[in-house]
């Protein structure tokens, strides 16, 4: 009883001792690490070159803003950079800079500000898995579940082939659509574990599924048909005093 | 009466029993006393070792005569309660009644084969280094002829 | 942005605010209506602190308006030389009739507004920021260097909770290898971004930024690098909580249990306003003290970090050569004979003394009368200035005129062969201030460096001088146009065989460009850089700059006083010459000497030092010299006397006293003198030859690498050699193992 004790008292110890580790999404999927560490294929050596028709694009992009405000132009072109290279090397990074004549570290900041610059590799089809409360209401863990078993892939990892990487991420604003994943800039929504493993066969095939509901629906229109304005709208003179 | 002319042979003994006028002078200033007794001993360095039972008391009754030279120092004035070497060191503070003339010492390793002196000030004492770290680091000119 | 403020509408609708009238004292309606009269006159507008009124400019902020009225807002973003942030919140307060409380650092004052500085709704908005603040903060006061000095630690005591609501983890955070100079523990950091705003826009270094969001963000580098730039201790100062803190101050003192001694630094020409912070006679660090018309409250990476040099390499005890040649230790009574009978052998042209660059006025006039005596004249500075034309005759032709905070009104520097952000980093800072925030143009004649600001090339020959005094350059007019010109040239550039005229072309442009802007008198155009803190001191007091006449004319015995720029050799001299060393430092000077006499280095004693301006401050006493080491002029002092040349004076204010005989301005703490005859100095350079060489003029610290190292006591600092190092080799090069 006296040893039951003791050893209660220890568990009740170690348990105020263990603090929980703050995690938020940024670290465990999206965003990654705030430093830069060099690797063999992300560090500055590396050279990164826009192509002819990016370049053009940019100075279409840097005449939009007034004389002198270059920086503005940071999210487009860091934008730009990542569609020519899949994702966001540090030496894109630095082009960018020296593009827009701005202190790398202002592109830094931008960069690592926002969650949809990738600054770490990722495979040919980026595929966001929305998981906040409707669309895991509707069952968004069955279709998570069908795309890693599908791939083989955990949440954060890409497939050998750097074809597919999935991550979790917050609300996509589909919600009405639910559940949706983004493949890519396309959005595929009211899935079922069926589409999406049909999508991914697509996407093996080399094919680009078209994007939206799959459920029949056009758009967000409500999934058992309308239930307002079901009519054709009235004419003129509706619901004038008949007298007029 | 009797006492008396105990008194004086003793005092005519301790005047006379150092050698002369030179010799009690000598005893005087290195001793501070001018006591007599018997010679139980005399130390490899010329240490001698008395013992009087019967005029002094406990503790008083043993004594020693330090050499003049000892390990290459001279000692005649500067002496020093450590030149007793450990044999006669036991018999002097009275740890036993058997002098090592009598019971010479079980020989241990431990035993130096030659009795050092005490160097606590002196050049060669042992100074603890320091753990602190030093405020200012001064210039070492450099060598002469180095460059 | 500070013209968005100024344009802010002024309001013309007059808010009584209900508190006032509800509190009804005639005498402050009376006050009230007053001072409204008043504001009509002068455009001021008339807000409220905690119901006292008080006029402010338009466009004040509510935190400035506050501290107009005595009321200390906390904060931590928010500092008066950098530009808002607005991102701490702490400075929020209740305004009366805004719904919410407002942040005081960002937000300008409308007429009428009565802010409450004290009011539940305030401590209650401070408290709930403070624990916000705190919830991510490690509560590891204990081991932290900012313990006692802590803005996080004051204010939460002042304004905070007494207890928390949070009971999740604490979010933690990478440390950064930024240098060998700055420690981060970014866990500490409370994302203020002071540091961020300081090195973007004081240092004009913006290798700092802000990375993540929300929770996870981020002071730092993103890359692996170092923050390279001569100014970046100051965000030790700046930083509000112990995320910034010094490396090599880490664990060695507490802010209380330090002596603090006001003084300057003499590590260059500046003459930076310092605290010396000491605890058990050792310096533990330095700090800045605020002058704004020197240093304003930054200090260059040298002055703070250099205090490791004290400690090393001291000549602690009076040396002499022994007959093998090897210098040994002696005692005063030795070499005060030893010198003194050497000089006593002497006189006029066989005794000569060189002084070097960082020896205080008391010790240069001491030994200029004692030279005297012996009826020598060969009394030289290391630094060489040109003396033909005006030479040091004329006290304008060698001082930065403008003054260091004068170049904030300037709206055109021409720099010559001069590179002052490592020369006198302060005073580039002020030249960065002013094309940040005043339209100021720089050109720049010389080697190109960067000078973090933008600059017009105009070449790096002496000839592009001679073209702009002719009038035959393009930049000849640009100059004509200037409303407030300043022209500035290096000492370094004087130094070669065409200082005379180099001087001279300059001193035309100075004048042509004084004529052509129309500015009243009291604006000045030349200025001169100097490197080293005692060389306007000994030009005052009439040394000669350069060491040519000691090479032509090798005295008999030669005294030198801090001289460690080696300008003079033991091959300049006959054999049987001796070589009288009196310094702090074992650097080059003293091992070729015959005598060394220990001295005192600047924070160890009372001295006078003149700065490049021409303004005289002093050292103090922050600890004693080491050792045997004794003030300068006391051993100058102690060999007249048994030379047999008694100097007249005992006691420090004696020595200032002829000082002031010298030269007054000497002892004028703390004031410009002014010096004013550009155009007396200018046709007296027309005299002398106008040929100028064709090499480029190269200033010689080019990179921040030159800017470490440049004396004896930023030589034997390892500080400095540290960041030498990781400048070279990159920050990990240096990289400690970390303790916490």
């Amino acid at each position: 009883m006296f040893l039951a004790a003791a050893v209660r008292s220890a568990a009740s110890q170690a348990a105020r001792q263990v603090r929980s580790l703050h995690r938020s999404a940024a670290r465990a999927g999206a965003g990654g690490i705030f430093v830069h560490r060099d690797t063999p294929d992300n560090n500055p050596d590396i050279p990164f070159e826009f192509t002819e028709e990016n370049k053009k694009r940019i100075d279409a992009i840097i005449s939009m803003y007034p004389e002198g405000h270059k920086q503005a132009a940071t999210i487009p072109v860091l934008d730009l950079a990542q569609r020519q290279h899949g994702w966001l090397p540090i030496s894109a990074m630095n082009k960018v800079a020296e593009v827009l004549e701005v202190a790398p570290m202002r592109v830094y900041e931008v960069a690592t500000f926002y969650t949809m610059f990738l600054r770490q590799p990722v495979g040919k089809y980026f595929i966001q898995i929305c998981t906040t409360t409707p669309c895991m209401l509707c069952n968004s863990d069955s279709i998570l579940e069908a795309i890693q078993n599908k791939l083989g892939i955990k949440v954060g990892e890409t497939t050998p082939d750097k074809m597919f990487t999935l991550i979790e991420v917050e609300c996509l604003g589909a919600c009405v659509n639910a559940p949706m994943v983004q493949i890519n800039d396309n959005y595929y929504e009211d899935l079922t574990p069926k589409d999406i493993e049909d999508i991914i066969d697509e996407l093996k095939a080399g094919k680009i599924p078209p994007p939206g509901p799959r459920n029949g629906r056009f758009s967000c229109e409500p999934a058992g048909g309308l239930t307002s304005l079901t009519e054709p709208p009235p004419g003129p003179g509706f619901g004038v005093r008949s007298d007029l | 009466m009797a006492e008396y002319a105990n008194l004086v042979r003793r005092a005519l003994g301790q005047l006379g029993g150092h050698g002369g006028l030179r010799g009690f002078l000598v005893q005087f200033f290195r001793a501070n006393d001018i006591k007599t007794g018997t010679l139980i001993g005399v130390d490899k360095y010329g240490n001698r070792y008395y013992e009087d039972k019967k005029h002094y008391f406990f503790a008083r009754h043993r004594w020693v005569i330090y050499t003049t030279e000892m390990n290459g120092k001279n000692t005649m004035w500067e002496v020093d309660g450590s030149m007793v070497p450990a044999e006669w060191h036991r018999w002097l503070h009275c740890m036993t009644e058997h002098p090592p003339t009598t019971h010479p010492p079980e020989p241990k390793k431990f035993l130096a084969e030659t009795h050092q002196i005490n160097v606590s000030g002196t050049p060669q004492q042992y100074v603890p280094y320091s753990t602190t770290r030093k405020k200012i680091h001064e210039w070492v000119p450099p060598k002469a002829g180095a460059q | 942005m500070r013209t968005s403020m100024l344009r802010l509408p002024i309001a013309s609708r007059s808010l009584i605010p209900a508190a006032i009238t509800k509190g009804g004292a005639a005498a402050t309606h009376n006050a009230r209506t007053a001072a409204t009269a008043t504001a009509a006159a002068s455009n001021l507008l008339e807000v409220f602190v905690d119901g006292k009124p008080i006029m402010v400019e338009p466009g004040t902020t509510v935190l400035q308006a506050c501290e107009t009225a005595g009321m200390q807002i906390p904060r931590f973003c928010y500092h008066e030389r950098l530009s808002v942030a607005g991102n701490c919140r702490m400075c929020l307060v209740e305004i009366e009739k805004v719904p919410k409380p407002v942040a005081a650092c960002a937000m300008p004052v409308m007429k009428g507004w009565n802010i409450l500085t004290n009011s539940d709704k305030t401590r209650k908005a401070r408290e709930g920021v403070m624990e916000f603040l705190l919830a991510n903060h490690p509560l590891d006061c204990p081991i932290c260097d900012q313990g006692g000095e802590c803005d996080l630690q004051d204010q939460s005591m002042q304004f905070g909770s007494d207890r928390s609501r949070f009971t999740e983890g604490k979010r933690a955070v990478e440390d950064k290898n930024i240098g060998p100079l700055i420690k981060t523990i970014m866990t500490r950091c409370i994302q203020c971004t002071r540091c961020v705003r300081f090195a973007s826009e004081i240092a004009g270094v913006e290798d700092l930024g802000t990375t993540g969001r929300g929770n996870d963000l981020q002071i730092g580098t993103y890359v692996e690098k170092m923050f390279m730039s001569e100014l970046s201790g100051n965000v030790i100062d700046i930083c509000p909580v112990g995320a910034l803190t010094s490396k090599p101050y880490a664990f060695t003192a507490r802010p209380w249990e330090t002596r603090k001694t006001e003084t300057i630094d003499v590590l260059d020409a500046v003459g930076s306003n310092i605290v010396v912070s000491t605890r058990g006679g050792e310096v533990m660090r330095i700090l800045p003290r605020l002058n704004e018309d020197i240093n304003e409250e930054w200090i260059s990476d040298k002055t703070r970090f250099a205090y490791d040099g004290l400690k090393r390499q001291r000549l602690t005890q009076p040396m002499v050569k022994n007959e093998s040649g090897q210098l040994v230790s002696t005692s005063w009574e030795d070499v005060l004979t030893r010198a003194a009978g050497a000089l006593q052998g002497v006189e006029g042209n066989d005794v000569a003394a060189v002084v070097g660059g960082l020896v205080d006025a008391e010790a240069l006039v001491s030994l200029k009368d004692l030279l005297n005596r012996l009826n020598s004249e060969n009394l030289c500075t290391e630094e060489v200035f040109p003396m033909t034309g005006a030479g040091s005759d004329l006290r304008s032709n060698y001082l930065l005129n403008t003054g260091i905070a004068g170049i904030e009104e300037a709206d055109l520097v021409l720099l010559v062969g001069t590179n002052p952000r490592y020369e006198a980093p302060l005073f580039n800072a002020r030249i960065r201030k002013g094309w940040l925030h005043n339209e100021l143009q720089v050109a720049l004649v010389g080697k190109e460096v960067d000078l973090s600001y933008t600059y017009d090339h105009l070449g790096e020959s002496a000839k592009i001088l001679q073209e702009i005094a002719s009038g035959n350059h393009p930049f000849s007019q640009v100059l004509a146009k200037a409303k407030h010109p300043v022209v500035v040239v290096g000492s370094s550039c004087l130094q070669r065989e065409d200082g005379a005229a180099i001087m001279a072309a300059v001193s035309t442009i100075a004048q042509n460009a004084r004529v052509s802007s129309g500015v009243d008198e009291t604006w000045k155009v030349l200025n001169v850089l100097h490197r080293v803190a005692s060389q306007v001191a000994a030009l005052d007091l009439g040394y000669k700059p350069g060491v040519e006449a000691i090479r032509k004319n090798p005295p008999k015995v030669l005294f030198l006083l801090g001289a460690d720029a080696g300008c003079i050799t033991r091959q300049d001299l006959p054999k049987d010459s001796l070589i009288i060393y009196q310094g702090h430092h074992g650097d080059v000077g003293a091992p070729m000497a015959d005598i060394i006499l220990p001295g005192a280095a600047y924070t160890e004693k009372c001295g006078t030092y003149v700065n490049t301006e021409g303004r005289a401050q002093q050292t103090k006493v922050a600890v004693t010299p080491p050792g045997l080491a004794r003030e300068d002029w006391k051993i100058i002092r102690a060999i007249s006397e048994l030379s047999g040349v008694t100097l007249p004076y005992d006691t420090i204010d004696e020595v200032r006293d002829r000082l002031a005989e010298v030269s007054p301005n000497l002892v004028r703490y703390d004031d410009v003198e002014e010096a004013n005859y550009f155009k007396q100095a200018n046709e007296l350079s027309k005299a002398v030859n106008q040929a100028v060489l064709t090499e480029p003029l190269v200033p010689p610290q080019l990179t921040v690498r030159d800017f470490y190292m440049t004396d004896p006591i930023s030589r034997a600092s390892q500080t400095m050699a540290k960041c030498v190092k990781a400048v070279t080799e990159g920050a990990q090069a240096v990289d400690e193992p970390a303790i916490c």
